[in-house]
């Protein structure tokens, strides 16, 4: 009877805490179009984890992944809540590498 | 070299359970007459999960339902939040739900219309043109 799992969750909670923010700047100053990439750094940090000998942070650096998977699924809707003027509205935003092919793809939302 | 699988299962169960979590309130919170019991509800499983993540000898097992349990937890806060979202327009209401009813009543920011069903179209949008883009959608 240990209280690993009870941290863990608990550390879960403060690190997806990170993902709003994440989700909030991303959008503003990069676009929802870089959702793609947000994805990919959080599968590929969910893959690094497997060869992560130590339980601690090999599972902070995969919730860090589950993060950005997430996060990269919130990214259109927050694009709509900015249009609507519930967050700041940012009209000069970095255009992610690909942008004309991104656009083509379904943006995820979950 | 050694493949440590605890972080996957720990990055499965986070994005599953806020994945369910994040529909299940919306759907909850929308048909309920109360807030008050689901939230009692999720409290109770979330502190369950707690208590078998402390008894149980398998690591999986205790990360596993460590995060399922904090993930519940904060559902239940959620619906609390979700009700915010609807007075502010923030969320659909649903005017045969009593709760929403009066909601709609009171307060004139509340709607029926979800103002985030739609695509993005890279400028501000107006209130009202907004409402033309969903109907559009």
């Amino acid at each position: 009877m240990n209280l690993f799992g009870i941290f863990i969750g608990i550390v879960t909670l403060h690190i997806i805490g990170f993902g709003f923010p994440l989700v909030v700047r991303g959008e503003r100053y990069l676009g929802y179009l870089c959702w793609p990439y947000m994805m990919g750094i959080g599968i590929l940090l969910i893959i690094a984890s497997l060869f992560i000998q130590g339980d601690w942070l090999c599972v902070i650096i995969a919730i860090v992944g589950a993060t950005f998977v997430w996060g990269s699924t919130e990214l259109k809707e927050q694009a709509v809540r900015a249009e609507l003027g519930w967050f700041p509205f940012n009209a000069n935003k970095i255009q992610p590498p690909f942008e004309s092919i991104i656009k083509k793809w379904k943006a995820p939302h979950l | 070299m050694q493949i440590n699988t605890l972080g996957l299962v720990a990055a499965l169960t986070a994005f599953l359970s806020i994945w369910i979590g994040h529909v299940a309130v919306r759907k909850i919170e929308f048909i309920s007459p109360t807030i008050g019991l689901p939230t009692v509800i999720f409290t109770t499983l979330g502190v369950f999960a707690e208590y078998c993540s402390l008894i149980t000898d398998s690591v999986s097992l205790k990360t596993a339902l460590g995060i399922a349990g904090i993930t519940l937890l904060w559902d239940a806060h959620e619906f609390t939040r979700q009700q915010k979202r609807i007075r502010k327009g923030h969320a659909p209401a649903n005017p045969n739900n009593p709760r929403h009813a009066k909601i709609l009543a009171e307060h004139p920011s509340a709607t029926i219309i979800n103002l985030l069903k739609r695509e993005p179209v890279g400028r501000p949008v107006s209130h009202a043109e907004a409402v033309k883009l969903i109907e559009h959608h």
